[in-house]
């Protein structure tokens, strides 16, 4: 085949070509996700319908529900009224996004400054590891008692969890910036500043952005805490109020929902990674 | 004019000292193209830290035009690195333009100087492509081009083309001479190949093993402009190559 002649319709074609497996990968990627979850849920319902298993197993709806029972209360959940899950849903979730906003802006600012600064960085390493490895959960009663009953408390209990997160992660890619780099940039008359919002901040945005996933599933599983300890209103409340009727129903369609709701946020963060972050090796087209 | 006036370089560390520049004495013309060879470890990359600023020397002076260097960064010096030092999330466009934003230029200004760079180095056609999408020799050519943008007039090369394949390198040998034709800058190259010392310099410095000092200083005798192809099949080429040799290959030699 001559190039002349060949070269317009071939690159069509090496297109469509590439399309159509991207297409197929994509495909097998979903059948296999709807597999798994297929044979879970299937196993779930199934296995509480037989009596043996319900009665000599841990599969025994009153304990851990049934899959269409749980389906069934999110659909009544979804409908407006009395019992309508919206309210309680949007409080977590207006809890969590405040809880991610304050405890990625702080992280990543701390985590910038104390990589800039070695001495103050060496001070307080001892500190902050000390302090990310307290059980938050201990914590909860004593900040709900300083922040109160509502949005305070949620926002502060989750902040302390996403915070050492995203911390660690801007810290470590601040700190990992080559010594080239800042000396090119250097001769290039840059000075510190400008070498901060152009060559730093970029770089360490970079790590941040790689904890948001994590940050945003320990951002709710914050404020469900803070929920649970108290609080008369949220996703947590839901499931501690479920907890105390022996309604496992209840709880497990709201631990269903929450999740629903991780892997939504998570997948919009993502999406935005992706377009922020298209140049990282991780996101190349080829 | 750059003078090395009896400059020693001592590394300090816990595991002890590493006397890496023994006593180096060097003058530099303005324009003059000048490569720096010699065994691994003989403080080549630390010589061309020193002229930059970014090390204080142990003993001696550093001088860029009379002015002593003393760990400051001397004004209008561009230094290659030998690691890529482009900023991935910019296109090649916005990489070059870095040092003009960094200088405050206006836009109609630094859209005029970046096109004559990136014409300067072929980069026209990749101006906004991303540093991943470019290769090895294209990389090399926006850091070159991120560098004159600020227009330096003194230019520190370290080992720049060390990672590219023979025919790239050639290449980017003729592009460099021709840029160096065009702007005139003071270079200083650091390098341990040597037909790429005699293709490019006016001027081949051998240091000997550490603590270095200048074995041979030797002026190379070719006329610009210079063909990079043709070059090595010369009398003269082979004439310096050898005379040079005859002191390097010893270095290579005694601390291999």
């Amino acid at each position: 085949m001559t190039a002349s002649a060949g070269s317009a319709p071939d690159r069509e074609a090496y297109l469509r070509a590439v399309r159509a497996q991207a297409r197929r990968h994509r495909l097998k990627v979903t059948l296999w996700q709807a597999a798994i979850f297929i044979v879970f849920i299937g196993t779930w319902e199934t296995l509480t319908r037989i009596p043996w298993f319900v009665a000599n197993t841990i599969f025994d709806p009153f304990f851990i529900s049934q899959p269409s029972r749980i389906a069934l209360r999110i659909w009544l959940w979804l409908q407006p009224g009395k019992n309508s899950l919206w309210p309680h849903l949007a409080l977590t979730l207006e809890a969590t996004a405040l809880g991610l906003l304050v405890g990625v802006g702080s992280g990543f600012v701390v985590g910038l400054v104390l990589s800039q600064n070695k001495t103050l960085s060496e001070v307080l390493s001892p500190f902050i590891v000390g302090l990310n490895s307290m059980p938050r959960i201990a914590f909860v009663p004593l900040i709900t008692m300083l922040f109160g009953l509502g949005l305070g408390s949620k926002v502060v209990t989750s902040w302390f969890v996403v915070f050492f997160l995203v911390f660690f992660n801007t810290y470590k890619g601040s700190v990992g910036i080559e010594r080239e780099m800042l000396d090119f940039c250097r001769t290039l008359g840059g000075n510190s500043r400008q070498i901060l919002w152009r060559v730093r901040i970029p770089t360490a945005a970079a790590w941040t952005f790689a904890s948001l996933p994590n940050a945003i599933s320990f951002a709710l599983i914050g404020v469900v805490l803070a929920e649970f300890v108290g609080s008369a209103t949220g996703m947590g409340y839901l499931m501690i109020t479920s907890l105390a009727t022996l309604n496992a129903t209840d709880m497990f369609a709201a631990i269903t929902v929450l999740s629903i709701v991780g892997v939504g946020l998570v997948y919009l963060v993502r999406f935005v990674e992706r377009r922020v972050l298209h140049w990282l090796p991780e996101f190349r087209e080829n | 004019m750059i003078s090395l006036d009896h400059v020693g370089k001592v590394y300090q560390s816990r595991t002890g000292e590493t006397w890496a520049v023994g006593d180096i004495s060097l003058d530099i013309e303005d324009g003059q193209f000048v490569t720096i060879v010699g065994p691994s470890g003989c403080g080549k990359s630390t010589i061309l830290n020193l002229v930059a600023g970014f090390l204080p020397p142990t003993s001696g002076h550093v001088r860029v035009d009379g002015k002593e260097v003393a760990g400051e960064l001397p004004d209008s010096l561009g230094y290659i690195f030998q690691k890529d030092t482009l900023l991935p999330w910019y296109s090649v466009r916005r990489n070059v333009e870095l040092g003009l934003r960094f200088h405050g230029m206006s836009m109609a200004e630094m859209q005029r100087r970046v096109d004559d760079l990136l014409a300067l180095a072929h980069l026209t056609g990749s101006a906004d492509a991303y540093p991943h999408q470019l290769s090895g020799g294209m990389r090399r050519r926006v850091a070159l081009c991120m560098s004159l943008a600020v227009e330096p007039r003194i230019l520190l090369l370290d080992e720049p083309f060390g990672a590219l394949d023979t025919h790239t390198k050639t290449h980017l040998h003729r592009e460099l001479l021709e840029i160096w034709r065009a702007l005139k800058q003071t270079v200083i190259m650091v390098t341990h190949d040597l037909d790429e010392a005699i293709t490019l310099s006016d001027r081949v410095v051998v240091l000997s093993g550490p603590p270095s000092c200048v074995l041979l200083d030797e002026a190379i005798a070719i006329p610009h402009p210079r063909d990079v192809f043709e070059l090595r099949q010369t009398d003269a080429f082979t004439r310096h190559f050898t005379s040079i040799w005859s002191v390097l290959g010893q270095q290579f030699k005694a601390t291999a």
